[in-house]
């Protein structure tokens, strides 16, 4: 297992360096002219000049590329040329949020995706399991943005309920950061106003960004819930005389569980991508809207600093999806 | 799976029905009220990063800036005239080689210190060090030893050359405390990393709060040195709230979430039209849109091309891009502009005039292909390049349309050879003073984003630049209109429209005062407050 840990290191470090080359190299090979964005439109040559010698952007390519691993290594990612502020800055405060809004989408496709997919298996071909399956199909046919303002137009404008976007009410005092998830810290804090009110704020992205997954889980726990519902010791299980409840969910939903959870570790990526178009529509002032700002302002050092977090993320979930499964299955160890 | 796919998108198509008829708006209201003050809440498209007014310049850092710094004099009113502020008179020497201001002595800045002509000379030769946001203006002519203190409450300004046009620039260059910067300088930076969210102006509001690409909030000061125009009614503060999609921004106004939007397509700005409470301020505006073509390569370097473009064009279509809130250019210079003049017989849709020109051409019968290139996120230019396509079949001129991002059309118009055959842009008009819309016309616009027609006449330049030193009005005025002739008569570009400036707010937001020597979808929020 310690040698199978290591190779699976080995290949992540691999992995993460080969993104930040080729991230690299695409967004400075991608045409335009951060320099001249950043100075404005009427800027003159010499503007133009002055900020690509702050920026090293005089330098050639390769020596620009040994001081950005250089200094990824040391934990500095550079400063954002559309702001001037530190990227690690921009990260800390968008980092949190992403990984708050992800967590509860997250959370709220399990919850539900399971759900729905345990109802449409016990009640397998009758109208409560074609409900379930047209919901399936609208989560993954259903495009984010679109369904986002659809949203928006129904519980913001029509009813009133929810706000339109942002994170938290404009002046709503934060709570002193412990974790810096809002809500979260906002319990923690025992300012449960405040946490209330970020839970209003969140509701809409976190089910824009969790219908997709949320429709996979369901589609999945039903399928596992009949195949395990069909299979031997459930059969067994009825014959012992179980009840019907305790043989759904103690025993076939713990096995269906396992597939489900799977495909929680590979949805993980796909969400975190998908934040960049959530973030956009809501507001929501996290990485993915960090990124949308960023490359349309030409700014690639905080574009490589989120690509190279994603990545990370990602790799580091399929990574540990690996691990679970090495664990448990000594055989693919060999591998 | 054909029936699923049928009943998920009746599903959507209903649900999109119940929740477009009959919107409704909540009962709420935008802004906030603290100890008594009311705060606006402003729905903006785009992050405020910096509020030093040396460092950044553009629309929404500018609106943000103003509320905070002050400049020597002001645009005020429409038409826009240039009217007192730090500065409580000025005069210029005979030749405009000397500009001497004598400053308000009531002007402070916000801790107290006041505003003297030492601090004026120690903010322009700022601006110049550091060398970003407006320091292109006069970055040319400008040097910080050629500023004088003459007392502490007259500066002076001595140029090499005449500069008769200097005033039109400073409403946009703001004064800064110097001890303030001082005591904050770190290596040398000239106070600019504490800058960026913090205030050493004589404004007022000063900073609140900071949540970058999120909330920036402003608050008043009770004891501005100017006084409130409006009474113990001012703003107690202001909230700038990111808000990214137009469709959000509408959103936000309907609900009562934002007291004022700006940015919003045509069409948001007809919806929110019809609903109760909401007040759509409609002005002429001051930035020209017009296809530039490469006037020295490709097929447009051919006069007769260009002129048979211009005459094939459909301009009456455009206006109702805007729904009619657009005006048509008559001159290459905006109407805004001192020194417009109309020009006889400027280009209008003429077909057969257009197919004499094309006959002319080597493609006497059409058969070419021209790429438009516009900016990739702005649907009015990419709908102007489909009455362009449109209207250059008459032709059998084929259009091919490009998107591009703005750093790509930057980078593009930096050589002839890599700019497009046509480039559809807006201009921003800065000064009311006919130099500012003149400069685009000049050489050493080459390489810029705007100088992407690579225009290159000799004459219109030497005219460009003794219209710059010329000091009298009168002597001016005739060498503006004749640069607006030769521009004409050469059509480096389709001169095509002015898009009125627009912004919606609620009823309750009183004071907005429109000028048009602005950027688009600026607010001054000294002069408003919340009748309610």
């Amino acid at each position: 297992m310690t040698l199978y840990l290591v190779r699976r290191l080995l290949v992540l470090g691999t992995m993460m360096f080969g993104l930040l080359c080729i991230t690299f190299f695409i967004a400075n090979i991608a045409p335009g002219d951060p320099a001249a964005l950043a100075a404005g439109p009427n800027a003159t040559k010499s503007m133009v000049e002055t900020i690509r010698v702050e920026y090293g952007l005089d330098k050639p390519l390769w020596e620009q590329f040994s001081r950005y691993v250089t200094d990824v290594f040391t934990g500095d990612l550079g400063r954002s040329i559309s702001t001037t502020r530190p990227v690690i800055d921009h990260i800390a405060e968008a980092f949190p949020a992403t990984m708050e809004l992800v967590l509860f989408a997250i959370g709220f496709a399990v919850v539900m995706g399971v759900s729905l997919g345990v109802l449409a298996a016990v009640w397998r071909d009758t109208f409560v399991d074609h409900a379930v399956r047209l919901f399936a199909v609208s989560g993954i046919a259903l495009p984010m943005f679109w369904f986002g303002l659809l949203l928006q137009l129904l519980f913001a404008v029509k009813l009133g309920w929810l706000p339109v976007s942002g994170r938290l009410g404009l002046i709503t005092e934060r709570p002193e950061p412990i974790t810096h998830l809002l809500i979260l810290d906002s319990m923690l804090r025992g300012m449960w106003g405040t946490a209330f009110e970020g839970l209003r704020y969140i509701a809409m992205p976190a089910l824009v960004l969790s219908f997709p997954c949320l429709a996979s889980v369901a589609r999945v726990a039903r399928s596992e819930m009949i195949e395990t519902m069909a299979s031997d010791y459930v059969l067994g299980a009825r014959a012992h005389g179980l009840g019907a409840f305790s043989i759904q969910i103690r025993h076939a939903l713990r096995n269906a569980m396992l597939p489900v959870l799977a495909l929680i570790g590979l949805r993980y990526g796909w969400m975190l991508g998908g934040t960049a178009l959530v973030e956009t529509v809501f507001d929501w002032p996290g990485l993915g809207l960090l990124m949308v700002n960023s490359v349309l302002m030409s700014d690639f050092k905080p574009v490589l600093a989120v690509t190279l977090i994603i990545g990370f993320n990602v790799m580091l979930a399929n990574f540990l999806v690996d691990m679970a499964y090495a664990w448990f299955d000594p055989r693919l160890r060999q591998g | 799976m054909l029936r699923m796919r049928f009943l998920t998108t009746a599903f959507t198509a209903v649900l999109a029905a119940g929740v477009t008829f009959g919107v409704s708006t909540t009962d709420g209201k935008a802004y906030e009220v603290v100890d008594g003050s009311k705060i606006l809440v402003w729905g903006g498209r785009t992050p405020v990063s910096n509020f030093d007014p040396h460092q950044r310049f553009d629309a929404p850092h500018h609106v943000f800036q103003s509320a905070i710094y002050e400049p020597l004099v002001k645009y005020k009113g429409n038409p826009s005239e240039i009217v007192p502020w730090l500065a409580e008179s000025w005069e210029m020497n005979d030749d405009a080689t000397e500009w001497t201001f004598k400053l308000d002595p009531r002007a402070k800045f916000q801790n107290g210190d006041p505003v003297d002509a030492a601090a004026v000379k120690y903010s322009f030769a700022r601006a110049l060090k550091i060398n970003k946001a407006v320091a292109w203006m006069l970055s040319g002519n400008l040097k910080e030893e050629n500023i004088e203190v003459v007392d502490p409450s007259t500066v002076r300004f001595n140029f090499d050359v005449p500069s008769p046009s200097f005033i039109g620039y400073l409403p946009w260059w703001m004064i800064v405390n110097p001890k303030q910067v001082a005591e904050h300088e770190v290596d040398g930076d000239l106070g600019q990393a504490w800058m960026m969210t913090d205030t050493a102006g004589s404004g007022p509001f000063r900073v609140k709060q900071f949540r970058p690409d999120a909330v920036y909030q402003l608050e008043a000061l009770d004891d501005y040195w100017r006084g409130w125009p409006q009474g113990d009614k001012h703003l107690g503060g202001v909230i700038y709230q990111v808000i990214r999609e137009p469709s959000a921004q509408r959103t936000a106004l309907m609900t009562k979430q934002a007291d004022i939007v700006e940015g919003l397509t045509t069409a948001d700005y007809q919806q929110v039209a019809n609903v109760p409470g909401i007040v759509i301020e409609n002005n002429v505006g001051s930035s020209p849109f017009a296809i530039k073509f490469n006037y020295q390569d490709g097929p447009t370097k051919d006069v007769n091309l260009r002129k048979a473009i211009a005459y094939a064009f459909d301009y009456e279509a455009l206006p109702e891009l805007y729904a009619g809130d657009a005006t048509l250019m008559t001159s290459p210079f905006p109407s805004v502009l001192k020194g417009h003049v109309e020009i006889d017989g400027f280009p209008r849709r003429d077909l057969e005039k257009a197919k004499e020109y094309l006959a002319k051409t080597e493609w006497a019968d059409g058969g070419l292909e021209l790429e438009y290139v516009h900016q990739q996120g702005n649907d009015e230019t990419r709908r102007v390049g489909l009455i362009l396509l449109n209207s250059l079949k008459d032709l059998g001129i084929d259009v091919r349309i490009t998107p591009l991002l703005w750093a790509n059309m930057v980078a593009n118009a930096q050589s002839i050879e890599t700019a497009a055959d046509m480039t559809g842009l807006f201009m921003a008009t800065y000064t009311s003073d006919p130099d500012s819309a003149a400069t685009q016309y000049h050489k050493s616009a080459w390489g810029q984003w705007f100088g992407v027609s690579h225009y290159d006449n000799p004459e219109v330049f030497d005219l460009i630049e003794k219209g710059r030193k010329t000091a009298a009005w009168d002597e001016r005025a005739p060498i503006y209109a004749e640069i607006q002739e030769k521009i004409t008569a050469d059509q480096p570009e389709l001169f095509g429209y002015t898009p009125n400036v627009r912004l919606a707010h609620r009823d309750y937001v009183k004071g907005y005062e429109y000028t048009s020597i602005k950027m688009s979808g600026f607010a001054d929020f000294g002069s408003l407050w919340i009748e309610d």
